[in-house]
Protein backbone atom coordinates (compact mmCIF):
# COMPACT_ATOMS: atom_id res chain seq x y z
CA UNK A 1 0.00 0.00 0.00
CA UNK A 2 2.41 2.87 1.05
CA UNK A 3 4.92 0.94 -2.43
CA UNK A 4 1.53 2.67 -4.17
CA UNK A 5 0.83 5.81 -2.56
CA UNK A 6 4.89 6.14 -2.91
CA UNK A 7 4.55 5.62 -6.78
CA UNK A 8 1.61 7.85 -7.19
CA UNK A 9 2.90 10.50 -5.63
CA UNK A 10 5.97 10.21 -8.02
CA UNK A 11 3.92 9.51 -11.20
CA UNK A 12 1.44 12.75 -9.82
CA UNK A 13 5.02 14.71 -9.81
CA UNK A 14 6.05 13.49 -13.21
CA UNK A 15 2.95 14.87 -14.73
CA UNK A 16 3.22 18.20 -12.51
CA UNK A 17 6.52 18.42 -14.38
CA UNK A 18 5.77 17.99 -17.59
CA UNK A 19 2.70 20.41 -17.33
CA UNK A 20 5.51 22.61 -16.88
CA UNK A 21 7.73 21.48 -19.33
CA UNK A 22 5.16 22.14 -22.02
CA UNK A 23 3.00 24.84 -23.81
CA UNK A 24 -0.11 25.65 -22.24
CA UNK A 25 -2.98 27.44 -23.16
CA UNK A 26 -3.95 30.46 -22.18
CA UNK A 27 -7.97 31.42 -22.56
CA UNK A 28 -9.38 34.73 -23.87
CA UNK A 29 -10.63 37.04 -21.46
CA UNK A 30 -8.77 38.74 -18.41
CA UNK A 31 -5.59 37.54 -17.34
CA UNK A 32 -3.64 38.40 -14.45
CA UNK A 33 0.06 38.49 -13.34
CA UNK A 34 0.64 39.53 -10.28
CA UNK A 35 -1.21 43.24 -10.12
CA UNK A 36 -1.18 43.35 -13.80
CA UNK A 37 -4.41 42.60 -15.99
CA UNK A 38 -4.41 42.19 -19.66
CA UNK A 39 -7.27 41.18 -21.50
CA UNK A 40 -6.70 38.65 -24.62
CA UNK A 41 -9.67 38.70 -27.22
CA UNK A 42 -8.06 35.09 -28.11
CA UNK A 43 -6.22 31.84 -27.17
CA UNK A 44 -2.47 32.46 -26.52
CA UNK A 45 0.02 29.88 -25.70
CA UNK A 46 2.18 30.16 -22.49
CA UNK A 47 5.46 28.97 -23.46
CA UNK A 48 7.47 26.87 -20.86
CA UNK A 49 10.18 28.36 -19.27
CA UNK A 50 12.74 26.20 -20.64
CA UNK A 51 12.00 28.02 -23.90
CA UNK A 52 12.15 31.21 -22.39
CA UNK A 53 15.04 31.58 -20.44
CA UNK A 54 15.77 34.93 -20.56
CA UNK A 55 12.73 35.71 -18.72
CA UNK A 56 12.47 36.58 -15.37
CA UNK A 57 10.60 34.26 -12.79
CA UNK A 58 7.57 36.87 -12.49
CA UNK A 59 7.12 37.25 -16.33
CA UNK A 60 4.73 35.15 -18.64
CA UNK A 61 5.84 34.98 -22.50
CA UNK A 62 2.92 33.97 -24.89
CA UNK A 63 2.65 33.19 -27.91
CA UNK A 64 0.43 32.19 -31.46
CA UNK A 65 2.16 30.90 -34.01
CA UNK A 66 5.84 29.79 -32.26
CA UNK A 67 8.37 31.94 -30.31
CA UNK A 68 10.88 32.29 -33.65
CA UNK A 69 7.08 34.10 -35.16
CA UNK A 70 5.72 36.01 -32.63
CA UNK A 71 5.89 36.84 -28.91
CA UNK A 72 3.93 38.59 -26.47
CA UNK A 73 6.11 38.92 -22.95
CA UNK A 74 3.97 40.49 -19.86
CA UNK A 75 6.43 41.58 -17.46
CA UNK A 76 5.23 42.87 -14.13
CA UNK A 77 6.12 44.86 -11.52
CA UNK A 78 10.27 45.48 -12.46
CA UNK A 79 11.61 47.20 -8.90
CA UNK A 80 14.10 50.06 -9.43
CA UNK A 81 17.68 48.34 -10.20
CA UNK A 82 16.01 45.00 -12.04
CA UNK A 83 16.42 44.32 -15.49
CA UNK A 84 13.56 44.00 -17.83
CA UNK A 85 14.91 40.23 -18.48
CA UNK A 86 17.74 37.67 -16.96
CA UNK A 87 21.15 36.65 -18.10
CA UNK A 88 23.44 34.04 -17.21
CA UNK A 89 26.77 36.03 -18.81
CA UNK A 90 28.05 38.09 -15.83
CA UNK A 91 28.86 40.32 -18.76
CA UNK A 92 26.05 40.95 -20.55
CA UNK A 93 25.69 44.72 -19.37
CA UNK A 94 21.56 44.59 -19.14
CA UNK A 95 20.50 47.78 -18.45
CA UNK A 96 18.69 47.98 -15.24
CA UNK A 97 15.09 49.78 -14.80
CA UNK A 98 14.78 53.12 -12.64
CA UNK A 99 11.80 54.07 -11.37
CA UNK A 100 13.18 58.20 -12.03
CA UNK A 101 13.25 56.99 -15.65
CA UNK A 102 11.61 59.21 -17.84
CA UNK A 103 9.98 58.65 -21.28
CA UNK A 104 13.17 58.56 -23.61
CA UNK A 105 15.01 56.41 -20.91
CA UNK A 106 12.43 53.44 -20.22
CA UNK A 107 12.59 53.61 -24.72
CA UNK A 108 16.47 53.61 -24.73
CA UNK A 109 16.60 50.71 -21.90
CA UNK A 110 13.99 48.72 -23.47
CA UNK A 111 15.73 48.98 -26.99
CA UNK A 112 19.70 48.08 -25.28
CA UNK A 113 17.45 45.11 -23.84
CA UNK A 114 16.07 44.02 -26.70
CA UNK A 115 19.54 44.34 -28.32
CA UNK A 116 21.28 41.62 -25.59
CA UNK A 117 18.32 39.41 -26.44
CA UNK A 118 18.78 38.58 -29.58
CA UNK A 119 22.96 39.30 -28.83
CA UNK A 120 24.80 42.08 -28.67
CA UNK A 121 26.09 43.02 -32.46
CA UNK A 122 23.72 40.21 -34.65
CA UNK A 123 20.52 42.75 -33.99
CA UNK A 124 20.19 46.82 -34.89
CA UNK A 125 17.27 47.58 -33.16
CA UNK A 126 15.47 51.37 -33.21
CA UNK A 127 12.36 52.73 -31.85
CA UNK A 128 9.88 55.23 -32.88
CA UNK A 129 6.26 56.82 -31.92
CA UNK A 130 7.20 57.51 -28.40
CA UNK A 131 3.57 58.65 -27.24
CA UNK A 132 1.81 58.92 -23.92
CA UNK A 133 -0.77 56.42 -23.16
CA UNK A 134 -2.95 56.06 -20.13
CA UNK A 135 -3.46 52.52 -18.60
CA UNK A 136 -6.71 52.97 -17.00
CA UNK A 137 -5.97 55.97 -13.92
CA UNK A 138 -2.02 55.50 -15.26
CA UNK A 139 -0.43 57.34 -17.03
CA UNK A 140 2.24 55.23 -19.53
CA UNK A 141 3.64 55.14 -22.83
CA UNK A 142 3.77 53.03 -25.58
CA UNK A 143 5.91 52.90 -29.11
CA UNK A 144 6.97 51.03 -31.19
CA UNK A 145 10.26 48.83 -32.22
CA UNK A 146 12.52 47.39 -35.01
CA UNK A 147 14.72 44.72 -34.77
CA UNK A 148 16.93 43.38 -38.22
CA UNK A 149 18.71 40.53 -37.06
CA UNK A 150 21.69 38.94 -38.84
CA UNK A 151 20.77 35.62 -39.96
CA UNK A 152 16.61 35.81 -39.85
CA UNK A 153 13.78 37.71 -40.52
CA UNK A 154 13.20 41.28 -39.37
CA UNK A 155 10.74 41.77 -36.43
CA UNK A 156 8.74 44.81 -35.63
CA UNK A 157 6.68 44.90 -32.73
CA UNK A 158 4.98 47.13 -29.74
CA UNK A 159 5.89 47.91 -26.35
CA UNK A 160 3.76 49.57 -23.69
CA UNK A 161 5.06 50.79 -20.51
CA UNK A 162 3.78 52.19 -17.14
CA UNK A 163 5.33 52.75 -13.69
CA UNK A 164 3.36 52.65 -10.54
CA UNK A 165 4.53 52.73 -6.80
CA UNK A 166 8.27 52.77 -8.56
CA UNK A 167 7.39 49.74 -10.40
CA UNK A 168 7.91 49.55 -13.77
CA UNK A 169 4.71 47.69 -15.92
CA UNK A 170 5.68 46.57 -19.11
CA UNK A 171 3.98 44.26 -22.53
CA UNK A 172 6.40 44.08 -25.65
CA UNK A 173 5.17 42.13 -28.42
CA UNK A 174 7.94 40.94 -31.23
CA UNK A 175 6.58 39.35 -34.55
CA UNK A 176 8.39 38.60 -37.81
CA UNK A 177 7.56 41.07 -40.29
CA UNK A 178 5.98 41.64 -42.55
CA UNK A 179 3.17 38.45 -42.20
CA UNK A 180 3.04 37.40 -38.36
CA UNK A 181 3.55 41.44 -37.18
CA UNK A 182 0.09 42.08 -39.62
CA UNK A 183 -1.62 39.14 -38.58
CA UNK A 184 -1.49 39.77 -34.71
CA UNK A 185 -0.84 43.67 -33.90
CA UNK A 186 -4.52 44.87 -34.30
CA UNK A 187 -5.56 42.10 -31.58
CA UNK A 188 -1.80 42.91 -29.67
CA UNK A 189 -2.41 46.98 -29.62
CA UNK A 190 -5.73 46.10 -28.14
CA UNK A 191 -4.37 44.00 -25.56
CA UNK A 192 -1.63 46.57 -24.47
CA UNK A 193 -4.05 49.57 -24.58
CA UNK A 194 -6.09 47.75 -21.86
CA UNK A 195 -3.73 46.88 -19.37
CA UNK A 196 -4.16 48.45 -15.97
CA UNK A 197 -3.57 47.31 -12.37
CA UNK A 198 -6.05 45.28 -11.18
CA UNK A 199 -7.80 47.07 -8.43
CA UNK A 200 -8.33 45.08 -5.09
CA UNK A 201 -11.49 44.63 -4.36
CA UNK A 202 -13.13 44.96 -1.24
CA UNK A 203 -14.80 42.38 0.83
CA UNK A 204 -18.90 43.25 1.11
CA UNK A 205 -20.35 41.87 3.95
CA UNK B 1 52.90 -3.79 -25.06
CA UNK B 2 54.17 -3.39 -21.49
CA UNK B 3 53.57 -0.43 -19.27
CA UNK B 4 57.18 1.40 -20.06
CA UNK B 5 56.71 0.89 -23.85
CA UNK B 6 52.79 1.90 -23.43
CA UNK B 7 54.52 5.23 -21.61
CA UNK B 8 57.16 5.39 -24.66
CA UNK B 9 54.13 5.74 -27.31
CA UNK B 10 52.15 7.89 -25.21
CA UNK B 11 54.92 10.36 -24.99
CA UNK B 12 56.28 10.27 -28.36
CA UNK B 13 52.42 10.48 -29.66
CA UNK B 14 51.60 13.07 -27.30
CA UNK B 15 54.74 15.00 -28.38
CA UNK B 16 54.62 14.30 -32.24
CA UNK B 17 50.90 16.20 -31.69
CA UNK B 18 51.96 19.39 -29.48
CA UNK B 19 55.04 19.79 -30.76
CA UNK B 20 55.47 23.50 -32.14
CA UNK B 21 55.72 23.64 -36.03
CA UNK B 22 57.56 26.82 -36.66
CA UNK B 23 59.41 26.42 -39.81
CA UNK B 24 60.87 29.45 -40.66
CA UNK B 25 61.18 32.81 -38.92
CA UNK B 26 57.92 34.31 -37.61
CA UNK B 27 58.73 37.34 -38.77
CA UNK B 28 60.09 37.01 -42.14
CA UNK B 29 57.23 35.03 -43.39
CA UNK B 30 56.24 35.53 -47.14
CA UNK B 31 52.43 35.40 -49.01
CA UNK B 32 52.16 31.81 -50.20
CA UNK B 33 49.73 33.06 -52.89
CA UNK B 34 50.11 34.66 -55.68
CA UNK B 35 47.38 37.06 -56.52
CA UNK B 36 44.98 35.82 -58.51
CA UNK B 37 44.82 32.65 -56.89
CA UNK B 38 42.41 30.35 -57.78
CA UNK B 39 41.76 27.03 -55.44
CA UNK B 40 43.29 24.33 -56.17
CA UNK B 41 41.88 20.81 -57.63
CA UNK B 42 41.79 19.47 -53.85
CA UNK B 43 39.10 18.94 -53.12
CA UNK B 44 39.14 20.18 -49.63
CA UNK B 45 40.26 23.68 -50.79
CA UNK B 46 37.28 23.81 -53.39
CA UNK B 47 34.78 22.61 -50.72
CA UNK B 48 35.94 25.11 -48.79
CA UNK B 49 35.77 27.99 -51.19
CA UNK B 50 32.11 26.46 -52.42
CA UNK B 51 31.03 27.03 -48.41
CA UNK B 52 32.52 30.48 -48.49
CA UNK B 53 31.11 31.82 -51.67
CA UNK B 54 27.66 30.61 -50.53
CA UNK B 55 28.02 32.40 -47.01
CA UNK B 56 29.25 35.14 -49.20
CA UNK B 57 25.61 34.79 -51.52
CA UNK B 58 24.11 35.57 -47.98
CA UNK B 59 25.87 38.07 -46.48
CA UNK B 60 25.33 40.03 -49.73
CA UNK B 61 21.86 40.48 -48.79
CA UNK B 62 22.24 41.26 -45.14
CA UNK B 63 20.38 43.83 -43.62
CA UNK B 64 23.25 44.71 -41.52
CA UNK B 65 25.85 45.87 -44.14
CA UNK B 66 26.47 49.60 -44.63
CA UNK B 67 25.90 50.26 -47.77
CA UNK B 68 26.77 53.96 -47.61
CA UNK B 69 29.25 55.07 -50.62
CA UNK B 70 31.46 57.32 -48.80
CA UNK B 71 32.15 54.88 -46.00
CA UNK B 72 32.67 51.61 -48.30
CA UNK B 73 34.97 53.88 -50.45
CA UNK B 74 36.90 54.48 -48.01
CA UNK B 75 37.54 51.28 -46.41
CA UNK B 76 38.43 49.86 -49.97
CA UNK B 77 41.01 52.55 -50.16
CA UNK B 78 42.75 51.45 -47.40
CA UNK B 79 42.28 47.85 -48.32
CA UNK B 80 43.41 48.49 -52.01
CA UNK B 81 46.33 50.18 -50.28
CA UNK B 82 47.63 47.55 -47.71
CA UNK B 83 46.81 44.76 -50.51
CA UNK B 84 48.71 45.82 -53.46
CA UNK B 85 48.84 43.45 -55.98
CA UNK B 86 46.12 41.42 -53.89
CA UNK B 87 43.63 44.40 -54.71
CA UNK B 88 41.35 42.74 -56.55
CA UNK B 89 41.13 39.67 -54.84
CA UNK B 90 39.96 41.09 -51.35
CA UNK B 91 35.95 41.77 -51.32
CA UNK B 92 35.32 44.26 -47.72
CA UNK B 93 32.45 44.15 -46.19
CA UNK B 94 31.56 46.68 -43.46
CA UNK B 95 29.11 45.45 -41.00
CA UNK B 96 26.85 46.84 -38.69
CA UNK B 97 28.40 45.47 -35.29
CA UNK B 98 29.64 47.58 -32.62
CA UNK B 99 32.19 44.71 -31.33
CA UNK B 100 36.22 45.43 -31.99
CA UNK B 101 37.04 42.71 -35.56
CA UNK B 102 37.61 41.67 -38.92
CA UNK B 103 37.40 38.66 -40.62
CA UNK B 104 39.18 37.23 -43.67
CA UNK B 105 37.88 33.57 -45.53
CA UNK B 106 40.22 31.67 -47.42
CA UNK B 107 38.20 33.45 -50.68
CA UNK B 108 39.29 36.88 -49.91
CA UNK B 109 35.99 37.70 -48.45
CA UNK B 110 36.74 40.18 -45.63
CA UNK B 111 34.38 41.08 -43.05
CA UNK B 112 35.17 44.57 -40.83
CA UNK B 113 32.87 45.58 -38.25
CA UNK B 114 31.73 49.28 -37.63
CA UNK B 115 33.33 48.65 -34.12
CA UNK B 116 36.27 48.67 -35.79
CA UNK B 117 36.11 52.14 -37.06
CA UNK B 118 34.86 53.87 -34.00
CA UNK B 119 38.22 52.62 -32.17
CA UNK B 120 40.55 53.47 -35.26
CA UNK B 121 42.39 56.74 -34.27
CA UNK B 122 44.08 56.58 -37.33
CA UNK B 123 43.91 55.32 -40.83
CA UNK B 124 47.14 53.95 -40.01
CA UNK B 125 45.48 51.87 -37.08
CA UNK B 126 42.70 50.40 -39.53
CA UNK B 127 45.28 49.66 -42.00
CA UNK B 128 47.04 47.39 -39.13
CA UNK B 129 44.13 45.34 -39.08
CA UNK B 130 43.57 45.05 -42.33
CA UNK B 131 46.72 44.13 -42.74
CA UNK B 132 46.61 41.30 -40.75
CA UNK B 133 43.78 40.25 -42.29
CA UNK B 134 45.43 39.92 -45.81
CA UNK B 135 48.37 38.28 -44.28
CA UNK B 136 45.92 35.58 -43.74
CA UNK B 137 44.34 35.55 -46.66
CA UNK B 138 47.72 34.89 -48.55
CA UNK B 139 49.28 32.63 -46.08
CA UNK B 140 45.87 30.81 -46.41
CA UNK B 141 45.46 30.21 -42.61
CA UNK B 142 42.00 29.21 -42.97
CA UNK B 143 42.58 26.28 -45.28
CA UNK B 144 45.32 25.23 -43.54
CA UNK B 145 43.61 25.26 -40.04
CA UNK B 146 40.70 23.15 -41.13
CA UNK B 147 43.61 20.77 -42.79
CA UNK B 148 45.33 20.90 -38.95
CA UNK B 149 42.26 20.14 -37.33
CA UNK B 150 41.14 17.11 -39.22
CA UNK B 151 44.39 15.58 -38.74
CA UNK B 152 44.78 16.00 -35.45
CA UNK B 153 41.79 15.09 -34.91
CA UNK B 154 42.14 12.04 -36.67
CA UNK B 155 45.52 11.41 -34.63
CA UNK B 156 43.66 12.41 -31.81
CA UNK B 157 41.33 9.45 -31.80
CA UNK B 158 43.89 6.87 -32.70
CA UNK B 159 45.82 7.75 -29.57
CA UNK B 160 42.83 7.23 -27.47
CA UNK B 161 41.39 3.97 -29.34
CA UNK B 162 45.29 2.56 -28.72
CA UNK B 163 44.78 3.74 -24.71
CA UNK B 164 41.70 2.30 -25.03
CA UNK B 165 43.56 -1.10 -25.67
CA UNK B 166 46.53 -0.94 -24.31
CA UNK B 167 44.45 -0.15 -20.51
CA UNK B 168 40.76 -0.81 -21.02
CA UNK B 169 40.07 2.99 -20.09
CA UNK B 170 38.51 5.17 -22.46
CA UNK B 171 40.38 8.88 -22.10
CA UNK B 172 40.12 12.04 -24.00
CA UNK B 173 43.49 12.59 -23.94
CA UNK B 174 44.82 12.20 -27.82
CA UNK B 175 41.62 14.71 -28.55
CA UNK B 176 42.04 17.60 -25.47
CA UNK B 177 46.28 17.35 -26.78
CA UNK B 178 44.83 17.34 -30.48
CA UNK B 179 42.67 20.12 -29.45
CA UNK B 180 45.38 22.20 -27.48
CA UNK B 181 47.41 21.43 -30.86
CA UNK B 182 45.26 23.06 -33.17
CA UNK B 183 44.84 25.96 -30.74
CA UNK B 184 48.44 26.15 -30.24
CA UNK B 185 48.57 26.56 -34.34
CA UNK B 186 45.87 29.06 -34.47
CA UNK B 187 48.02 31.37 -32.77
CA UNK B 188 51.04 30.55 -34.13
CA UNK B 189 49.00 32.07 -37.60
CA UNK B 190 47.47 35.18 -35.55
CA UNK B 191 51.79 35.59 -34.74
CA UNK B 192 52.64 35.24 -38.40
CA UNK B 193 49.54 37.60 -39.58
CA UNK B 194 50.94 40.11 -37.07
CA UNK B 195 54.37 40.42 -38.29
CA UNK B 196 53.33 39.79 -42.31
CA UNK B 197 50.68 42.57 -41.85
CA UNK B 198 52.93 45.20 -40.48
CA UNK B 199 54.87 44.59 -42.82
CA UNK B 200 52.33 45.16 -45.85
CA UNK B 201 51.09 48.16 -43.69
CA UNK B 202 55.04 49.32 -43.67
CA UNK B 203 54.89 48.82 -47.51
CA UNK B 204 51.65 50.69 -48.24
CA UNK B 205 53.33 53.90 -46.58
CA UNK B 206 51.41 53.55 -43.67
CA UNK B 207 52.84 53.78 -40.07
CA UNK B 208 54.47 50.51 -38.79
CA UNK B 209 53.90 51.57 -35.27
CA UNK B 210 50.20 51.46 -35.55
CA UNK B 211 49.91 47.82 -35.35
CA UNK B 212 51.02 47.40 -31.97
CA UNK B 213 49.00 50.89 -30.87
CA UNK B 214 45.59 49.00 -31.73
CA UNK B 215 46.04 46.09 -29.33
CA UNK B 216 47.33 49.04 -26.34
CA UNK B 217 43.93 50.55 -26.95
CA UNK B 218 42.44 47.09 -26.69
CA UNK B 219 44.10 46.95 -23.40
CA UNK B 220 43.05 50.40 -22.27
CA UNK B 221 39.59 49.74 -23.22
CA UNK B 222 38.99 46.69 -21.34
CA UNK B 223 40.70 48.65 -18.07
CA UNK B 224 37.74 51.01 -18.58
CA UNK B 225 35.40 48.68 -19.22
CA UNK B 226 32.88 48.00 -15.67
CA UNK B 227 31.79 44.61 -17.18
CA UNK B 228 35.03 42.70 -18.11
CA UNK B 229 35.10 40.17 -21.43
CA UNK B 230 35.79 36.91 -19.38
CA UNK B 231 39.44 35.88 -20.07
CA UNK B 232 39.13 32.52 -22.71
CA UNK B 233 40.10 29.32 -21.04
CA UNK B 234 42.95 27.26 -22.12
CA UNK B 235 40.59 25.47 -24.69
CA UNK B 236 39.18 27.89 -26.36
CA UNK B 237 42.37 30.37 -26.79
CA UNK B 238 42.72 31.24 -30.46
CA UNK B 239 44.33 34.47 -30.19
CA UNK B 240 47.57 35.27 -27.87
CA UNK B 241 47.13 37.90 -25.14
CA UNK B 242 46.50 41.56 -26.60
CA UNK B 243 49.48 42.73 -24.21
CA UNK B 244 51.98 39.80 -25.65
CA UNK B 245 51.20 40.49 -29.29
CA UNK B 246 51.64 44.25 -28.62
CA UNK B 247 55.11 44.01 -26.76
CA UNK B 248 56.72 42.05 -29.37
CA UNK B 249 55.10 43.80 -32.57
CA UNK B 250 56.28 47.16 -30.68
CA UNK B 251 60.10 45.38 -30.11
CA UNK B 252 60.07 44.40 -33.85
CA UNK B 253 58.47 47.59 -35.36
CA UNK B 254 60.88 49.30 -33.06
CA UNK B 255 63.98 47.28 -34.14
CA UNK B 256 62.87 46.97 -37.68
CA UNK B 257 61.73 50.68 -38.63
CA UNK B 258 62.96 52.61 -36.02
CA UNK B 259 60.64 54.28 -33.34
CA UNK B 260 57.71 56.48 -34.05
CA UNK B 261 59.10 59.36 -35.59
CA UNK B 262 56.39 61.69 -34.82
CA UNK B 263 53.02 61.66 -32.53
CA UNK B 264 49.76 60.02 -33.81
CA UNK B 265 47.71 62.21 -35.79
CA UNK B 266 44.51 61.82 -37.35
CA UNK B 267 43.81 62.19 -40.89
CA UNK B 268 41.70 63.76 -42.47
CA UNK B 269 39.91 61.11 -44.45
CA UNK B 270 38.74 59.21 -41.70
CA UNK B 271 37.93 62.02 -39.46
CA UNK B 272 35.41 62.81 -42.33
CA UNK B 273 33.93 59.46 -42.34
CA UNK B 274 33.45 59.54 -38.60
CA UNK B 275 31.86 63.09 -38.69
CA UNK B 276 29.74 62.09 -41.36
CA UNK B 277 28.62 58.78 -39.90
CA UNK B 278 28.68 59.52 -35.99
CA UNK B 279 25.66 59.19 -35.13
CA UNK B 280 24.82 55.90 -36.18
CA UNK B 281 28.26 54.55 -35.48
CA UNK B 282 27.87 55.48 -31.99
CA UNK B 283 24.29 54.87 -31.38
CA UNK B 284 24.68 51.26 -31.85
CA UNK B 285 27.68 51.70 -29.35
CA UNK B 286 25.53 53.32 -26.88
CA UNK B 287 22.85 50.57 -27.37
CA UNK B 288 25.83 47.85 -25.91
CA UNK B 289 25.02 49.71 -22.05
CA UNK B 290 28.70 49.58 -21.83
CA UNK B 291 29.13 52.75 -20.67
CA UNK B 292 33.07 52.29 -19.16
CA UNK B 293 34.16 51.25 -23.17
CA UNK B 294 31.83 53.89 -24.64
CA UNK B 295 34.10 56.77 -22.49
CA UNK B 296 37.12 55.79 -23.56
CA UNK B 297 35.99 55.68 -26.90
CA UNK B 298 34.64 59.39 -26.65
CA UNK B 299 38.10 60.31 -24.95
CA UNK B 300 39.60 58.67 -27.71
CA UNK B 301 37.61 60.57 -30.62
CA UNK B 302 37.96 63.82 -28.89
CA UNK B 303 41.61 63.44 -29.06
CA UNK B 304 41.90 62.89 -33.14
CA UNK B 305 39.24 65.62 -33.81
CA UNK B 306 35.77 64.51 -34.47
CA UNK B 307 33.48 66.81 -34.40
CA UNK B 308 33.45 68.61 -30.85
CA UNK B 309 29.58 69.04 -31.09
CA UNK B 310 29.25 64.99 -31.97
CA UNK B 311 31.18 64.15 -29.29
CA UNK B 312 29.78 66.05 -27.04
CA UNK B 313 25.87 64.63 -27.61
CA UNK B 314 27.35 61.59 -27.10
CA UNK B 315 29.25 61.97 -23.75
CA UNK B 316 25.52 63.30 -22.61
CA UNK B 317 24.43 60.03 -23.57
CA UNK B 318 26.81 58.28 -22.13
CA UNK B 319 26.56 60.04 -18.52
CA UNK B 320 22.66 59.66 -18.88
CA UNK B 321 23.19 55.86 -19.31
CA UNK B 322 25.59 55.33 -16.67
CA UNK B 323 23.38 57.51 -14.43
CA UNK B 324 25.77 57.69 -11.12
CA UNK B 325 25.83 60.89 -8.74
CA UNK B 326 26.12 63.97 -10.73
CA UNK B 327 25.56 62.31 -14.37
CA UNK B 328 22.81 64.12 -14.34
CA UNK B 329 24.47 67.56 -14.20
CA UNK B 330 27.53 66.18 -16.50
CA UNK B 331 25.12 65.00 -18.65
CA UNK B 332 23.09 68.41 -19.16
CA UNK B 333 26.67 70.19 -19.55
CA UNK B 334 27.53 67.33 -22.67
CA UNK B 335 24.18 68.34 -24.08
CA UNK B 336 24.44 72.00 -24.01
CA UNK B 337 28.54 72.11 -25.14
CA UNK B 338 27.23 70.51 -28.20
CA UNK B 339 24.37 72.56 -28.70
CA UNK B 340 26.66 75.38 -28.87
CA UNK B 341 29.21 73.57 -31.09
CA UNK B 342 26.12 73.90 -33.99
CA UNK B 343 26.42 70.46 -35.14
CA UNK B 344 24.12 69.23 -32.32
CA UNK B 345 21.40 66.33 -33.50
CA UNK B 346 18.08 67.60 -32.73
CA UNK B 347 18.06 64.62 -29.89
CA UNK B 348 20.57 66.79 -27.65
CA UNK B 349 17.73 69.12 -27.39
CA UNK B 350 14.99 66.54 -26.82
CA UNK B 351 17.18 64.69 -24.11
CA UNK B 352 18.40 67.82 -22.38
CA UNK B 353 14.17 68.85 -22.49
CA UNK B 354 13.74 65.73 -20.39
CA UNK B 355 16.49 66.48 -17.85
CA UNK B 356 15.59 69.46 -17.25
CA UNK B 357 12.57 67.96 -16.19
CA UNK B 358 14.31 65.35 -13.93
CA UNK B 359 15.90 68.45 -12.30
CA UNK B 360 12.54 70.89 -11.81
CA UNK B 361 12.93 73.22 -14.09
CA UNK B 362 10.19 72.95 -16.55
CA UNK B 363 10.28 76.39 -18.47
CA UNK B 364 13.70 75.36 -19.50
CA UNK B 365 12.65 71.90 -20.53
CA UNK B 366 9.43 73.46 -22.35
CA UNK B 367 12.09 75.91 -24.07
CA UNK B 368 14.07 72.81 -25.54
CA UNK B 369 11.15 70.31 -26.56
CA UNK B 370 9.89 73.38 -28.65
CA UNK B 371 13.75 73.62 -29.98
CA UNK B 372 13.70 70.18 -30.60
CA UNK B 373 10.50 70.12 -32.97
CA UNK B 374 11.63 73.07 -34.42
CA UNK B 375 14.46 71.21 -35.54
CA UNK B 376 12.69 68.05 -36.25
CA UNK B 377 9.41 68.69 -37.22
CA UNK B 378 8.98 65.45 -38.23
CA UNK B 379 9.49 64.03 -34.91
CA UNK B 380 7.61 60.43 -34.81
CA UNK B 381 7.66 61.13 -30.66
CA UNK B 382 5.72 64.31 -31.10
CA UNK B 383 2.52 63.54 -29.68
CA UNK B 384 4.74 63.01 -25.98
CA UNK B 385 6.72 65.79 -26.55
CA UNK B 386 3.42 67.82 -27.34
CA UNK B 387 2.26 65.82 -24.18
CA UNK B 388 4.58 67.63 -22.39
CA UNK B 389 4.33 71.15 -24.09
CA UNK B 390 0.75 70.94 -23.27
CA UNK B 391 1.37 70.14 -19.49
CA UNK B 392 2.56 73.75 -19.60
CA UNK B 393 5.54 74.97 -17.35
CA UNK B 394 3.59 74.05 -13.55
Amino acid sequence: MKKTAVLLALAAALISACATMSYQSVLPGVNTLGELQVTADAGWNLAPAYATPNATSKSQTWTRDGLLLDRLIIIPAVADGEALFKSRDPAAALPPFRASMLPNEIEEMTESTIVKLFGEGSAVVSTENLRPWGFAEHRGVMFDIAVTVTESPDYRGMVGAFIVGDKLYMILFLAATPYYYDKHIASVEALIKGAAIRVPTVPTA
Amino acid sequence: MNFRAFVYFAAAALAGMSAPAYSEDIHDVDHKIPPGYKPEESRDEKGLWMEIEEYELALNKSALLVRDPEINNYLQSVVCRVAGDYCSDVRVYLVRNPGFNASMTATGMMQVWTGLLVRASSTDELAAVIGHEIAHYTRLHTLERLRKLKSMAARGSIFDLGVAILTGYSTPIGQASAMLNVLAFNREQESEADFLGARLVAEAGYDPHAAYRVWEKIIAEEKAAIDKRPEPGIFSKTHPDAGVRAAELKAWVSDKWGPPDQEETADEALVTVMNNHYLFLMEDMIDTNRFGRTEELLKRHAAMGVNPSLVRYFYGEMFRQRGADGDTELAMAAYRHSIEGGAAPPEAYKNLGYLYLKTDNPASAQESFRDYLARNPDASDRAMIEFYLEEGPQ
